[in-house]
C-alpha cells in the first residue's frame, strides 16, 4: 500500500489518507476494539500504553496514556465519541492530556473524522484533524505536530537521539 | 503567525495548489496560467494575490507581464509538517498492516474449520 498521504483540505483542518489491503469489517475492528486498538495505535517502539479504555458509541468515552519505557513519563488522548456509522465512519472529539511532558497544545478540544470505505477487498481510510480554531493548529504547526501524539515521538527522538 | 495562517488559507483552496504545482516547475505568466486552467484572467489573478500575500509566490515585473514563482522556503514549511504528520501516521499504519494480515489469517483459519 502507498504511504499515507496528509493535505490541507481547509485553514483548519490536516487530512490524512491511507489504504489497508483487508476488508473493511477487519479494519473496523482494529479502530474499535481496544485489544486490537493498542497493538497498533499503542504500539510504538519505546513506548507501553497503560490505559486503552474505549467505549466506541455516541456519547461513549476514551482514554488512551502511553508510558515511555525510558522514563516513565506519560501522555494520552481523552474524548468523546459523537457519530458512528458501522463499517463506515467514526468522528470523536480528542482532548490532549500532556501528563508529564509539560507541553500545551492548546485548549479547545479538535475533532477527529475517520471514515472507511472498501473497494474489492482495500479499505481507504481518510482521518480529518478539525483544530477547534486557527490559534490551536497554529500552535500543531509551531510546534511540528499535528496532535499530542508527535510530541511525545518528537521527546523520544530526542531521547534515542542521545543513546 | 499571521502569514502563516495565509499560507494555510492559500493552499486551501484546489486551484490554488494546482497553481502551485504548475508553478513548482516553473516561473509562469498569468495568460500561461490563464491557458493551463481555462479560467478567466481575473479569476486566476485573485488567486496569485493570495498566494502573493500569503508568501508562496513573488511576481517580477518584466515589461508588461509579471511572471510569478514560487518561494520555495514557505512553501517547505507547510511540506515539512504535513510530511512530518504523515510520518506519524504511517508509523502507526505499518502496525496495523501487520495485524490486518494476523486478523484475515485468523478468518481463512475460522473459516476452514
Amino acid at each position: 500500500m502507498k504511504p499515507a498521504e496528509a493535505s490541507l483540505p481547509s485553514d483548519t483542518e490536516v487530512l490524512v489518507k491511507r489504504s489497508f489491503d483487508a476488508p473493511v469489517k477487519l479494519v473496523w475492528r482494529a479502530y474499535m476494539e481496544p485489544d486490537l486498538f493498542r497493538r497498533w495505535c499503542g504500539a510504538h517502539p519505546g513506548w507501553s500504553m497503560p490505559v486503552c479504555e474505549m467505549d466506541m458509541r455516541v456519547g461513549g468515552k476514551y482514554c488512551w496514556r502511553w508510558r515511555s519505557d525510558e522514563n516513565g513519563q506519560e501522555f494520552g488522548f481523552t474524548g468523546e465519541v459523537l457519530e458512528v456509522a458501522l463499517h463506515a465512519k467514526i468522528v470523536h472529539t480528542q482532548i490532549f492530556d500532556a501528563g508529564d511532558l509539560g507541553v500545551s497544545m492548546g485548549g479547545e478540544p479538535s475533532i477527529i473524522t475517520v471514515t472507511f470505505q472498501e473497494t474489492n477487498g482495500i479499505t481507504n481510510v481518510t482521518t480529518t484533524i478539525r483544530y477547534a480554531s486557527k490559534a490551536d493548529r497554529d500552535a500543531a504547526f509551531a510546534t511540528g505536530m499535528t496532535d499530542g501524539m508527535e510530541v511525545s515521538y518528537k521527546l523520544l527522538d530526542g531521547v534515542l537521539g542521545e543513546m | 503567525m499571521a502569514q502563516l495562517d495565509q499560507a494555510f488559507a492559500a493552499l486551501a483552496d484546489p486551484t490554488r495548489r494546482g497553481i502551485v504545482v504548475r508553478l513548482a516547475r516553473g516561473e509562469a505568466s498569468v495568460s500561461d496560467l490563464v491557458g493551463h486552467f481555462s479560467l478567466t484572467q481575473p479569476t486566476i489573478s485573485s488567486h496569485l494575490k493570495v498566494l502573493e500575500s500569503a508568501g508562496l509566490i513573488s511576481r517580477r515585473r518584466v515589461a508588461q507581464s509579471r511572471p510569478c514563482k514560487l518561494v520555495p522556503e514557505r512553501l517547505k514549511a507547510v511540506t515539512d509538517w504535513l510530511e512530518q504528520v504523515q510520518e506519524i501516521f504511517e508509523g502507526n499504519y505499518k502496525r496495523l498492516d501487520a495485524l490486518l494480515t494476523e486478523l484475515k489469517q485468523a478468518e481463512k483459519k475460522e473459516r476452514k474449520r
